[in-house]
């Protein structure tokens, strides 16, 4: 861009400390969490509770029963978050909700706790993209200032770059996003969903052995996952699986379960280290941050450093309070977009299942 | 390690590291660079020099994973640049492969990535931090265009009939973006010529599908890196269309699919 001056952050330091809770329930977590930032600029996180709704092993959450959950629990997780941040909601500056994406109902079941918040205490609201969320809390949390974000849950697979007030989408998925192809292999092996899935998954590939050739689809900087899976579950009807079985690395030529998520999982994350990769190199950028639920997998974590360091940057990370979906960082996003002015309306403040992260306006980045 | 094709790389120099590669400048025959004044004028091309691109080991991948890889992408590349060639395609020539290794030895072209040329490499903040304000809008102002004696429309056309080209030989590029794209620079024999590179994901299929998608990924590689230039990739399209003829008409049908299809996949939470 000719003339291009490196510009300011538009964001001014408060005059006084801003309190925003965050409210989150756009899949199967229902977060609340209380955020201040300080006139000095300092960023105070006062409450980050969560309840995660878990269904039985062999069984996803179904909107319905997610939606269920959130509204039984909603009362119980906020007043646990005040009790902790030792404040009333009198306190507040504004009611920060998840406006999408993700499960509808789940989605309205939240929303409507947000509303009634809202008029009972009278304080304005503001509706957060769920993936804005988890971007300004990655780099509130690492201090990562402009990496290029792969951000990988159940329900989105992308990589991401800031440019010109806008998170632009520079690679994702084409199907199926990562979290729901191993959540939803993990239902195929009959895994427990507590802690989650994913996590189950993870500790059951450090035990694998053997590396089963696998389907291997990067198109572009995009990137294919429901072959893989097909592939994978395929696996499972083979003569060779032995279900009850653990790896043991004899050369007995058997496929044990622990060998599908070490293939799963080595082939699924070289192919989205690779597709960051190449979104680095375009950009020119040294520093990734990965974000969203599956970014806690340490495995996932240790490629992405190893192929930063081989491009001499930096990898950022979170664990999994910030990782997985939470209150704080609705909160976060929403109160920056609260302190650049931005509230929704009362008769604005619906929610959708479709919310891209490059619709929204980011204005409080230079 | 002492295979010859090692021995190349240690007399390589290195240029850049992409995004599964790294880029080196090498010469085929070392020695007779030295006693080049010696050589007939016909020998001219052994004394040019080569690209070398390396794939080398990614550590973050399993070894067994990256073996067949390398070795398969590396082939898969050599082929897909020969079927090229062979249909008029404006790509760089093979001098040399070693699959095993993962070394592949590319003619040398002088020129500007069409990326480059659009100025899409100031996006960067940690660049913009190192300009001055003062002289930075000297170094921006001067057209890198001109230099090559072509607008940008000139360029969006070459890159529509280019891609036609190597649709109708069907090879699909796999990763079209404005920095795989090279505009050789107006020097004798060749003059200004729109060359594509990296065909590291390149296939062979017949699919307007698949060509359809070729032409998405470099829309969006056009928005995500030249944010103002969406027009531009219209006329791209209509360059592309003119070299396609009657094929046109499915990819279009195609693409306007993919399009949607690509969207819609905002609707996952």
């Amino acid at each position: 861009m000719p003339g291009k001056v490196r510009k300011r952050s538009p964001l001014q330091l408060p005059e006084r400390p801003y309190i925003a809770i965050g409210l989150e329930g756009s899949a199967n977590k229902l977060g609340v969490g209380i955020i201040e930032h300080g006139p000095d600029g300092t960023i105070t996180i006062m409450a980050n509770v969560r309840h995660t709704y878990i269904t039985p092993p062999g069984e996803g959450f179904l909107p319905r029963d997610t939606a269920q959950h959130h509204r039984e629990w909603a009362l119980t997780v906020i007043n646990d978050a005040l009790k902790k941040a030792a404040i009333s909601l009198h306190d507040l500056d504004c009611i920060c909700y998840t406006k999408g994406p993700g499960m509808g109902a789940p989605l309205v079941s939240v929303a409507l706790v947000a509303r009634t918040l809202s008029l009972l205490y009278s304080k304005p609201l503001v509706g957060v993209n769920h993936c804005v969320g988890h971007i300004e809390m990655g780099r509130q949390i690492t201090g990562a200032q402009n990496p290029v974000v792969l951000y990988v849950s159940g329900g989105n697979t992308q990589v991401i770059a800031y440019s010109q007030q806008c998170y632009r989408i520079f690679g994702e998925t084409l199907d199926i996003a990562v979290g729901n192809c191993l959540d939803r292999f993990a239902r195929v092996i009959n895994l427990s969903n507590d802690p989650a899935p994913g996590y189950n998954i993870e500790q059951e590939a450090k035990k694998g052995k053997r590396l089963l050739p696998l389907p291997y689809a990067t198109k572009g900087m995009d990137v294919s996952l429901s072959g893989i899976l097909t592939s994978t579950e395929a696996y499972t009807m083979d003569k060779r699986f032995r279900p009850n079985r653990t790896s043991k690395g004899d050369d007995e030529d058997i496929i044990t379960p622990q060998d599908l998520c070490f293939s799963l999982q080595e082939t699924v994350f070289a192919m989205l280290v690779e597709i960051t990769e190449r979104a680095m190199a375009h950009i020119g950028s040294k520093e990734v941050l990965i974000v969203g639920g599956v970014g806690c997998n340490e495995r996932l974590q240790e490629m992405m450093g190893v192929m930063a360091k081989e491009r001499g940057g930096h990898v950022f990370a979170t664990d999994e309070r910030y990782c997985i979906d939470n209150g704080i960082m609705i909160a976060q996003a929403g109160l920056l977009s609260y302190r650049m002015g931005f509230q929704t309306p009362f008769s604005k403040s619906t929610c959708t299942q479709r919310f891209r992260t490059d619709e929204v306006h980011v204005a409080w980045r230079a | 390690m002492e295979s010859p094709t090692s021995r190349l790389l240690e007399s390589a120099t290195p240029i850049s590291q992409g995004a599964e590669a790294k880029v080196f400048r090498a010469y085929l025959h070392p020695s007779l660079q030295r006693s080049s004044s010696e050589l007939q004028s016909n020998a001219s091309d052994i004394r040019e020099p080569i690209l070398l691109k390396y794939r080398f080991h990614k550590q973050y991948r399993h070894p067994t994973l990256d073996t067949t890889l390398t070795k398969a992408r590396v082939a898969g590349e050599a082929r897909a640049i020969i079927k090229c060639l062979r249909h008029g395609v404006n790509v760089p020539g093979i001098r040399m492969v070693d699959a095993t290794e993962g070394v592949l030895g590319l003619e040398w072209i002088d020129g500007k990535t069409v990326r480059f040329l659009l100025g899409g490499g100031a996006e960067d903040e940690d660049e913009d931090e190192t300009l001055e304000e003062g002289d930075e809008g000297q170094v921006v102002k001067e057209d890198p265009l001109k230099e090559y004696g072509v607008s940008q429309d000139d360029i969006m056309g070459m890159i529509g009939s280019e891609i036609a080209k190597m649709h109708s030989a069907d090879i699909i590029h796999g990763d079209l973006t404005t920095s795989n794209m090279i505009v050789r620079h107006p020097t004798p024999p060749k003059g200004v010529q729109l060359v594509l590179i990296d065909f590291g994901l390149a296939y062979t299929s017949t699919l307007a599908e698949d060509k359809a998608v070729d032409l998405y990924v470099l829309e969006r590689a056009f928005s995500s890196t030249h944010p103002a230039s969406e027009p531009l990739f219209a006329s791209v399209l209509s360059a592309y269309k003119e070299k396609m003829g009657k094929d046109w008409l499915s990819i279009s049908k195609r693409l306007d699919d993919v399009r949607l299809r690509g969207r819609k996949r905002s609707m996952v939470g």
